[in-house]
């Protein structure tokens, strides 16, 4: 060590016997700043964990589950309800694609986090006040139409920063695809009512039977309000352009369920049902119809086994549970029969190519089958319904033409939910929708405030390698499945299928989480550091500081940080804190003179509290 | 007999519960010289962390002596007194016996004291069994002996000594080309032979400070049942066993569940296993392949294949046949030992 420039304090000069007095205790400590030892330097560096990174809402679902452990359960669900309004409907229908990305997926079972979600969810429907309030009123009118998914989304957001939101809703009760496009025994009904009672606590006026085009015009829009969100969705079924398409007893998916929801419901289905489709909307209707009085219900896909079909397969499992029959590889070509359906032709046919823009091969020299039916539901999609709108607006796809900020043109107009995503490649799934109509909720407050708008973030450092992390201190531990009704039991009513967590199990499945990249306040540094130069100031949290003057670099927190937060930082990196060769004195205290107060306190405490 | 001893009160220590529990001042600070990873140095911590304000620590030669007080600066926060090489013993029983007679004529406070010292495995397993023994015996005068054993003289650059496992290179004994394994004798067993031998050692243990809180519990248990008693703490060295220092936690997990140190406890003459090890002796979990402890370590590196398989064949004896598996060496047959030739 040189001391080259150095100036000795000098209560450090060597001491003469009974004429320098030697250095005070916890000045003797500053004497060797061990820091100069380190070549690379542990910082704290929270990484983005695979669940908060694939959710379409991009919840901190790390957070939540971490509060959850805890027991914090009213902090789980103000930090859920950030990102999204209504955890309690997404909690029972998501198609969790977290689960897909956790981490523990490849070292036992994923979490069960849509489940953690539903429990935070249903806490917060008992709660009497929201945790929730509207910001401070700005004095600006943004109006929302569809009250689905991204309508929510987008109004609840914009509650929140302090817009007057009315939402236009076509139908007679709000709720949109939540309420018409998932039936009863997935989200029963109360549950979303009680959720539109939250956004109208907020503060947000809802018009129901006020559709666009009709009732309101484009123009109107414009007048009226400062700025409008479409979040209008795809309404129209899509056909298949089979003959006979139009006779009595075809019915169309997302009508036939919208229907039921809504309560106007007339249909009567007879004994056997087929379904033309392979979707999620597809198997809802499936399994619909099986309560709607079915008794034989046939499934008719094109895919040519259950892993092309694009649906979730949890839902095609509990269908399949029920009685379904599934059928693959077969195209309707026909309705037969006199003015009612009698029978279905098919065809073999093949799929080729993307989801949702699918050309599809039909194979029509084979003689075809025939499949006798007393109803056929058709549910192969959905199209957008916007002959109202500006032609300027309208793109090639038949859906909104926007920028990548989901605006439309330099107008004050945005689109979220599935008319912003239909073709682009993201999943047309409810929390996407939520996703959309949170962004776009955020990029029209900044338009309207003259700020840049803000694309979709990009990830940075997602930790999906379970060798950043420490494995050994994670025991294996089965997850908890949530209970259901048996098959036999649950075909044949409204009654929700899947139950919920109990609060153990809930605490118990947000115990398994690895916190992956994020540090989660578990100690194991402060433990296991042998200078002691890891301080913790505080007991409750886990903001750690690391005493860089005296840090030797050993590295042993860094590998034993279970959650790989640590994260070793050459020396040269750094600027600041940096303890150079020809210091011989660290510039700060050590932990001696930090604590010197509490010590010398010490001695007057009794001894049962130390 | 109870009659004539009579033990001190002691403080009353209970066990910590979860590392969330942890008291936030640190006895032993920032700021000492010992060498990156040091797993002594985590032992001093821990230990006067679990002991708390009201203790003196003695602490004979050895690297936590020298690496920890230079030139008028210490990192103990507590009373600290430096001891004789093999004198660790004679130190905690004369500590004791001072402050005994300092409260009885009134001169301090009569209050609980811990009184601890600690020594290396050169200090506790070769120089001073002799003072550890005598002190062991003497149940009227309250004091812990804590061992942290890095298998080496390693401040003096890593020779030999009595607890050095068989086949490490140290500077004494480093392979050459002629004679591959130059140290042939195993490991003392020193936990075992304090607890067998001390009737009035209430409490003997072995702990490794990978598995921090139960050392902590099992020092704050030593301190709180009084008399004297002993701790045998294993301490991966980087430096003396030659690997990375970020291994060091590693290591000790390592030793712990290949067998190769078996956490156990006697208390009161109970014997328990405790930890991971009696998770081991349960069948709850196997035991890792010596193999993989033996090559994360350099002291190891010249080790042929038939090495391994002799070093493992003894641990596995110390499982299979031992009389009291992990703790105490007798056996019930005579067994040919046939080492590799080196």
């Amino acid at each position: 060590m040189s001391t080259k420039g150095t100036r000795i304090p000098d209560w450090l000069k060597v001491p003469f016997a009974g004429i320098t007095p030697g250095p005070s205790q916890d000045k003797g400590q500053n004497l060797f700043p061990t820091g100069n030892w380190r070549s690379i330097r542990p910082v704290y560096r929270d990484k983005l964990p695979p669940c908060n990174n694939a959710c379409g809402t991009n919840e901190k679902i790390q957070g939540y589950l971490d509060l959850v452990k805890r027991g914090k359960y009213l902090d789980a669900y103000a930090l859920i309800k950030e990102d999204m309004p209504f955890p309690s409907v997404t909690g029972r229908v998501c198609y969790h694609p977290c689960e897909q990305a956790c981490n523990r997926g490849k070292y036992d079972e994923a979490i069960s986090i849509r489940a953690v979600e539903r429990f935070l969810g249903d806490l917060g429907q008992s709660l009497k006040h929201d945790v929730v309030e509207a910001g401070p009123s700005n004095g600006k009118k943004v109006a929302v139409v569809g009250s689905g998914p991204a309508g929510h989304s987008a109004a609840y957001q914009l509650a929140r920063i302090g817009y007057k939101v009315t939402i236009l809703e076509k139908s007679s009760k709000a709720g949109g695809l939540n309420r018409g496009g998932i039936p009863d025994w997935v989200l029963p009904q109360h549950i979303l009512d009680r959720e539109i009672e939250r956004l109208i606590e907020l503060g947000i006026a809802i018009k129901t039977n006020c559709e666009v085009g009709k009732d309101v015009s484009w123009d109107d829009l414009k007048r009226d309000y400062d700025a409008c969100v479409l979040a209008i969705g795809l309404t129209e079924p899509n056909g298949v352009r089979a003959e006979g398409e139009d006779k009595e007893g075809v019915l169309y998916g997302l009508p036939f369920l919208r229907d039921i929801g809504m309560g106007t419901s007339k249909v009567k289905l007879g004994p056997r049902v087929a379904v033309i489709g392979g979707g999620n909307t597809a198997i809802d209707c499936a399994r619909e119809a099986l309560r709607q009085g079915a008794i034989e219900v046939t499934m008719i896909t094109v895919e040519a086994n259950t892993d092309e079909m694009p649906c979730s397969p949890e839902d095609l499992h509990d269908m399949l549970e029920e009685g379904v029959d599934l059928w693959h590889g077969r195209a309707l070509t026909a309705v037969l029969g006199a003015g009612k359906v009698e029978t279905l032709q098919l065809h073999p046919a093949r799929f080729s190519g993307a989801i949702n823009a699918s050309p599809i091969t039909i194979n029509r020299n084979v003689p075809a089958e025939r499949f006798a039916v007393d109803n056929v539901i058709i549910a192969v999609g959905q199209r957008a319904s916007i002959d109202w709108l500006p032609q300027e607006f309208k793109n090639e796809r038949g859906t909104i033409k926007i920028d990548r900020f989901g605006r439309l043109g330099d107008t004050n107009f945005f689109a979220a939910g599935d008319i912003a995503q239909f073709g682009s490649g993201q999943p047309l799934m409810v929390v996407n929708a939520v996703g959309d109509g949170k962004r776009v909720a955020f990029n029209l407050d900044k338009a309207l405030r003259g700020e840049p708008l803000q694309p979709r973030t990009v990830a940075v450092d997602v930790i999906m390698d379970l060798n950043r992390m420490n494995m050994t201190y994670f025991p294996h531990f089965p997850r908890a499945h949530q209970s259901m009704l048996s098959p036999v039991t649950r075909r044949k009513t409204q009654v929700e299928v899947i139950q919920g967590f109990s609060e153990k199990q809930a605490s118990e499945e947000a115990g398994r989480c690895f916190s992956c990249g994020t540090c989660n306040a578990c100690d194991n540094c402060y433990l296991v550091c042998p200078e002691p130069c890891i301080a913790r100031p505080e007991r409750s949290n886990g903001l750690y500081k690391i005493l860089v003057d005296y840090c030797k670099g050993c590295r042993v927190c860094i590998e034993e940080c279970p959650t790989g937060c640590l994260e070793g930082v050459p020396e040269l990196d750094f600027d600041t804190g940096v303890v150079r060769m020809d210091t011989a004195f660290a510039i700060s205290p050590g932990l001696h003179g930090r604590q010197a107060e509490e010590l010398l306190n010490l001695a007057s405490r009794p001894a049962k509290d130390i | 007999m109870a009659t004539y001893i009579q033990i001190d009160p002691t403080q009353k220590l209970d066990p910590f519960k979860s590392v969330k529990k942890l008291p936030l001042e640190e006895y032993f600070t920032s700021g000492h010289r010992t060498c990156q990873g040091c797993e002594s140095a985590l032992v001093m911590k821990m230990m006067a962390k679990a002991a708390g304000p009201r203790s003196i620590i003695l602490g004979s030669t050895g690297c936590m002596y020298v690496a920890n007080t230079t030139y008028y600066s210490t990192s103990w926060v507590v009373p600290w007194m430096h001891t004789q090489l093999g004198s660790s013993g004679s130190a905690a029983l004369g500590t004791s016996a001072a402050l005994k007679v300092l409260m009885r004529k009134g001169k301090i406070k009569n209050e609980p004291i811990n009184v601890i010292a600690f020594c290396g495995d050169g200090g506790g397993a070769d120089m001073g069994v002799g003072a550890i023994s005598a002190t062991l015996t003497h149940a009227e005068y309250n004091s812990l002996i804590l061992m942290y054993d890095n298998e080496s003289y390693a401040n003096t650059d890593i020779q030999l000594s009595g607890s050095t496992p068989w086949g490490a290179n140290t500077t004494f004994s480093s392979p050459g080309k002629v004679k591959r394994i130059m140290h042939r004798r195993w490991k003392k067993n020193m936990a075992g032979m304090m607890a067998a031998g001390h009737p009035e050692c209430k409490y003997v243990a072995t702990i490794c400070m990978s598995y921090g809180l139960h050392g902590m519990n099992s020092i704050r248990k030593a301190l709180a049942i009084g008399g004297p008693t002993f701790i045998h703490s294993l301490d991966p060295c980087p430096k003396g066993w030659d690997y990375d220092p970020y291994l060091s936690h590693e290591m000790g997990e390592l030793a712990v569940n290949s067998g190769v140190w078996p956490l156990y406890e006697v208390e009161n003459g109970l014997l328990r296993l405790t930890g991971r090890t009696e998770q081991i002796a349960a069948g709850k979990i196997r035991r890792v392949p010596v193999r993989d402890y033996l090559l994360k370590q350099g002291r190891f590196a010249h080790f042929t294949n038939d090495d391994i398989d002799y070093f493992q064949s003894k641990i596995d004896d110390m499982w299979e046949k031992w009389l009291i598996p992990g703790v105490i060496p007798f056996r019930r047959d005579v067994e040919a030992d046939t080492p590799p030739s080196s």
